[in-house]
Formats: structure tokens, sequence, C-alpha cells
């Protein structure tokens, strides 16, 4: 037995066909973050991917806004297994924070500005998601579903509509996040290009 | 109860009517020998899996969760754990009276922070933590973004919540209170009481009383002359020896005529208490209309809410509701089975006797299993077995597991059929044997007991003979020839009707009532006894008979 531990997890993988990326010169990205796919893959000013994030542009390209941030585990148009799957993939609008683990369809998805997908959600394809939605932990929205702007998500699919009038601090939160993972995460967008 | 086979429930004596009528001389001798129906609608609430069974030292009896009697150790907030003093519960309720409250949306923690001003960008702190310069503060619910805000609540002070939520409406209106209606009063006596629709539970509480509570005094007085102390009703033993002397007649006939009537009047006006239902809801109606489904409070939420409501923005914070610590006592000696340390934070026991540390733990698995072990990693997933054929023999390995530091000897007995429409038979190839004292784990390992597994490798189940046997256990082998689930083919039993009905759920799952009987033998208690018995090393006889239900498999219908 080697000291060294070992993952549970199977090995990640990293085969495939090796996509045309279009990086900002400001992108933070970890080299062991893995893109893989043909359509193009757009990555905006100041945004953040962490390493084990997974980003595929095998249905179609891949668009992610500025200051988002990819944590672990994401897979960002992810195949739908949907059979009437929309064409197209999927666009991050700016300040959109995608926690770890979730699953992002590709098929024309859309995810407003200043979203926040938390732990372990999956995004149906096709589906759009308004500005400043909150798709609380490991909720699963629907392929095709439309969330309007400010909308909740939250236990098995209950819906509200958040009245608090505070996109401004939560751009805020994510500014501040990020400048923080700008230390800590080391940025390799050369490996991908 | 869990549907995954193979399972073991035990019956817990205080469900079964012979036990607790066996000391009368009327019983019935053939009810002694019924068999147990696993099946039967009323043994659900009496089968219980070993781990949730108490067992009394006095009685020598197990006890389910069913018959203990419950009494609460202590009070506690399970939001900021604190402990409630058991004097503050009946002055101030059941409802943690700090800052601990949930969101009224969706049931999560609330959390005191401050309104920024969302102007200045560059002053926020990213969170919404106390700011050193104050301001005013709301709850705000991290989980769905709920915040005290959209019905209009706000803070002066970060602590002390319920005081502060207390005094103020929906809205954002300070609250009236008892104190505020008498205030008014005083400075001017001609006002009108305060119309229904500004009384809230809350009001008409207070009022109804101070309204009670003043009859109830005026009506004491007429026992005794001397007015009841704040709080005590008819129940405190005070006034139950003034009523008792009422009744005996010394001396008080006199001033009984002369004081007002028992009778109490009924609550006639605002300053009563009295508030007159409602019955115009042309203004719920509209808001209905403006607002829509999404105004509406779910059913959920209207239940967690201590005021009858109707629409979203009635809805207020939900204080926590205490929780208890509670001690178990044995219904029959009184004797305490269970008792949790006082300590909020501590989840350690004082006493606790479990029935698992003095009867033996029945487990059951097939012998030849079909289903193939699940992987290390999918660990929590449980393979299903592939279900029964009918009409084909099966064995299945029961062991015994002994927890005593005694030898036991166990006599089991199952029926030949199983009880219900549908009887499988069963046999149990080995219904006497001894099981080993529980002893140090490590024996285990030290010991050579290996020519004692490797024996059986090849052999087939004999008729009375133990399969495996360990340390402290033994196994055995049960043979189960599981029944056709088919209606027609049931077998007549002389001029019984046979049930026709379709299958019922659950009647696919072959269970077996079996009874088992443990006898040990166990040092003589020293302190049940008077006189001490004069030999030191005396030995009693125990026994403890039970009855249990093993959960064999499903039967496949064909």
């Amino acid at each position: 037995m080697s000291s060294k531990r070992h993952s549970v997890l199977p090995a990640v993988d990293r085969s495939g066909p090796k996509p045309p990326v279009n990086f900002s010169t400001s992108l933070t990205i970890s080299d062991n973050a893995v893109l893989q796919g043909t359509h193009s893959i757009t990555m905006q000013a100041e945004t953040v991917v962490h390493p084990r994030s997974r980003i595929e542009s095998s249905v179609g390209s891949v668009l992610v806004g500025r200051r988002c941030i990819i944590q672990e585990r994401v897979h960002l148009g992810a195949p739908s297994d949907n059979q009437d799957k929309g064409t197209g993939g999927v666009s991050l609008g700016d300040y959109v924070l995608i926690e770890a683990g979730s699953i992002i369809e590709a098929g024309g998805t859309e995810i407003g500005e200043g979203s926040i997908i938390q732990v372990g959600s999956k995004i149906g394809s096709g589906a759009k998601i308004g500005k400043n939605c909150t798709v609380s932990h490991l909720s699963v929205i629907a392929n095709g579903d439309v969330l309007p702007d400010n909308t909740v998500v939250y236990s098995n699919g209950t819906r509200r509509t958040d009245k608090r009038g505070t996109p401004e601090l939560r751009k805020l939160s994510i500014v501040k996040q990020i400048a923080m993972l700008r230390k800590m995460i080391p940025s390799n967008p050369d490996k991908f290009r | 109860m869990s549907l995954s086979t193979p399972y073991t429930y035990i019956q817990c004596p205080c469900s079964d009517q012979t036990v607790l009528s066996s000391g009368n001389a009327l019983s019935d001798p053939e009810e002694d020998e019924r068999t147990f129906d696993p099946k039967a609608p009323r043994s659900n609430y009496s089968l219980y899996p070993l781990e949730y069974l108490l067992y009394c030292e006095d009685c020598q009896q197990i006890r389910c969760p069913r018959c203990v009697t419950e009494e609460s150790v202590t009070y506690y907030c399970p939001n900021c754990l604190f402990e409630v003093p058991s004097s503050n519960l009946r002055s101030e309720g059941n409802r943690c009276t700090r800052s601990c409250y949930q969101c009224p949306v969706c049931i999560g923690p609330l959390q005191v922070g401050a309104i920024q001003p969302t102007t200045d960008a560059n002053l926020l702190p990213t969170q919404y933590q106390t700011n050193p310069t104050g301001g005013p503060y709301a709850l705000f619910c991290q989980y769905c973004n709920w915040t005290s805000t959209e019905i209009g609540i706000e803070f002066d002070r970060p602590s002390g919540i319920y005081n502060q939520l207390s005094k103020i409406n929906n809205g954002g209106k300070p609250k009236l209170t008892l104190r505020d209606v008498k205030d008014r009063r005083k400075d001017n006596p001609d006002e009108p009481p305060v119309p229904d629709d500004q009384v809230d539970a809350d009001l008409q509480f207070a009022h109804l009383k101070a309204f009670y509570q003043s009859r109830l005094s005026e009506t004491n007085t007429s026992i005794r002359g001397l007015p009841l102390h704040d709080g005590l009703g008819f129940s405190s033993p005070a006034a139950l020896t003034r009523i008792m002397s009422l009744y005996t007649g010394r001396g008080h006939q006199g001033r009984l005529q002369q004081g007002p009537a028992d009778i109490m009047r009924e609550a006639l006006g605002t300053n009563d208490g009295l508030k007159i239902a409602n019955l115009d809801e042309s203004k719920e109606i509209k808001k209905l209309i403006n607002g829509g489904w999404d105004a509406t409070a779910s059913l959920e939420q209207r239940k967690e809410q201590t005021e009858p409501i109707r629409f979203e923005d009635q809805l207020r914070p939900i204080a926590y509701l205490l929780r208890s610590k509670r001690s178990k006592r044995c219904p029959a000696c009184r004797h305490i089975i269970s008792k949790p340390e006082a300590k909020v934070t501590s989840t350690r026991f004082k006493i606790r006797l479990f029935a698992k540390s003095y009867i033996p733990t029945i487990t059951i698995r097939p012998l030849n299993p079909t289903a193939t072990p699940a992987p290390v990693t999918y660990r929590p997933m449980v393979q299903e077995e592939a279900p029964l054929k009918p009409h084909q023999p099966y064995h299945f390995v029961v062991t015994f597991k002994n927890p005593l530091f005694d030898n036991i000897k166990v006599t089991l007995a199952s029926p030949n059929a199983t009880p219900g429409r549908f009887s499988s038979r069963v046999t149990v190839l080995c219904p006497q044997f001894e099981v080993d004292a529980n002893t140090d784990m490590w024996d285990d390992a030290l010991k050579d007991d290996e020519k004692d597994r490797s024996r059986k490798a090849d052999e087939g189940p004999e008729v009375g003979k133990i399969w495996e046997k360990g340390r402290n256990w033994v196994s055995i082998v049960l043979e189960v020839i599981p029944a056709s689930l088919r209606i027609d083919q049931q077998p007549k039993k002389g001029n019984e009707k046979i049930d026709t009905s379709p299958l019922k759920s659950g009647e696919d799952i072959l269970e077996i009532p079996m009874f088992v009987r443990m006898e040990w033998e166990a040092d003589t208690q020293a302190d049940m006894d008077g006189p001490a018995s004069k030999d030191k090393e005396a030995r009693e006889k125990r026994e403890l008979a039970y009855w249990c239900v093993l959960g064999v498999g499903r039967i496949s219908q064909e």
C-alpha cells in the first residue's frame, strides 16, 4: 500500500476533443479544470474556474460572462438525456455563481445576471433563469423551465419572489470572493489554448 | 415499517391481553396457546426492532416506547440550547423568548442582520453582519431569502428580538397591549372600548385572562373570604382544601349566602375579552383578487402561525418551540429505565437499560444468498434478495447472539404453518440449544475456532443440530416452504369460507411468528429480598419469553 490517499471516486475523464477557447486575460482558471467539446468556449473578464470543474461544449458553444465563479465538480454544458433538446449551448450572464457539484445542461440554457445556483442543483436543458435568482441546494429545474427575475427556488421546487432588493450586495460579495480566489487558485489559461 | 427483508421484530408483551389477564382465574386456557399473528391489524402497534426496546431489570420484562411512562427532565430551545426553567414555562409559554425565530415561509432559522443603505456600496460588508454604526435591523432567512422587511418589521437593536417583536404589528405599527388600553382608559374614562379589528389574539387573551382572574377571585372570596394567589386556580391544593372544608360545612354557611353567586358570568364586552367574529370578508376577497395565489400563505405556513391568517404579508416569524428531554419509567414498578443527563449539550444518559443488552440479538439471512453483496463504495445500499418461489424449500440461517455474561438456554417454537390466508410451511431444524456467555470480545480473535466453521462447508443442514457456533452466538437453520399466492389454489379447510379478495399490500411478505423462551442462571440480587442469602454464590434461575417476527422475504407472484 502506498502512503498516498486515493480518491474513492473514479478518475476524471480528460479525453475528448480540445475545444477552441476565447479567454479574457484577467481570467483565473485552474489547470485541473476540464474543458471538452467541439464548439467554442468563451470566458470573460475576472471569471474564476475552480479545479475539477468540467466545461463541455459538445452540444453547443459555452459563454461565461464577467465575474462569474464556477466551483468544483460543476458540469457546465452537460449533454441532456432529453429527446427533443434545444439547439445551442449554455450562456451565463455576469456575476453568476455556480456552486459545487451543480449540473447545467446544454441546449439553449441561459442563466441571468447575478443569479446563484447553489450546491448540487441541476438545471435542465433549455431552462431560462432570470436575473438575481437563487436556486437553492439540490434543486432541480426542469428542461425548458422559465424562472422570472428575482425568483427563489427552495424546498422541493417551491418558488417565491425575492423582495429584498439587494442585488448590489450580492455582486459585492462575489467581487470579494473573486478577489480571494484569485490568490488561492493558480491560473493556467495557456494549457487550454 | 420498513419493507426491506430480512428483518426481525420483537413483540412487546404490553399489548398482549393474555399476559395482562394471566393473574385472572378466568383466563381462557386456549387463549394461551394461540399463535401470534404478525399480520393481524393489532400487531402493527406492538412490533418493534430490538433497538427500540428497553428492559426493566426489576420486572425482568421488555418495555416498548408505548408502555413506558415519560417525565420531562429539562426544557430547552433547540436553536440556542438555552435551558428554560419550568417556572418560566408556566409564565411565558412553550416558546423561546430569546432571539430564536424560524422563517414563516420555509421554517429555516432566521438571523438578525442590519439593513444597509444600498447607495454607498463601498462601505457594505459582504454578509448581513451587524455593523458597529448600528441602524435598523431585520430578520433574514438564509435559505429562502425572506426578510422581516417584507412584512414591514424592523428592529432598533439586534438583541432582545422577542420583546421588540411583541410590540410591533406587521407593517411596523406598534402593537396595542393591555397596558396601553388601561392607560388610555385612565386618561379618558369615557372612551369607547377598542374596536374589534384592532384587537389581536394577544390582547384578547390578556383581556380574557384578566377577566377570568377577577371572576375567579370573586368566586373564591365567597368561599373563604380570602383572595386566591395569582395563577392559582381551582386545581391547586389550597383551593381544594377550601372546597373540601366548604362541603364538610364547618361554619361557612352564613358567609356563603352573603357573597356573590358561585356562577360566573360570561364575558360581555371587548374589555372582558369578547370578540365577535368578523363575517364580512369582502376585504379579503378583494385582496385575493388583487394579489392572486402568490399572496396567500400555504397550509403548512398557516399551521405554524399562532393566529389564523390567510395572506403572506400577515405571516409572522415563528418563535422556536421548546423541546424536552425525557426520562422513562417502567409502568409496573416505577423504576427509571432511561434517564438522560440534564445538561442540554450532553447527549449521554445516566441510566439507559436497552433490551439489546439483556435479550439475544436475532438476525436472519438466507443460507444460499442470491443477491451479490454491495460494493464497499455503495455501502448504504442493500441488495434485495430475489423473491421466493412458492412450493420450493428455502433455508435460512437464524443467528442468536447472547449479550449476557451467563450461558442461556434458548427454546424456540413456531407454528408449522404461518397464520394468515397464505400459510407457508415452517420447520425449525434445531429448536433447542444453548448459547455461550458473552466474554471479552478479543477472545474470539485469540481462540482458534476455525475447525468449527470449516466443517459445515460441504454438508447440508441437519435436523437437531446447530449450524454454526461462535464465542457468544449460535446459528440454526430454518426451513421454509412458501405458499402460493394464487387465490384459486388455496386448500379447503372444512366448511370454512375462503377469502377470495385480491392480494392486500404486505401479504406477499413471508413473516414467521416465533416464540422465544430463554432460560439462564444469574446471581441473585442481594438488595431484592429481605433476608440476605447465606450463600453469596447463590444462583437463581431466570426465564424470559416473548414473541418475535422474522420477516423472511417476498414471495413471488406467479
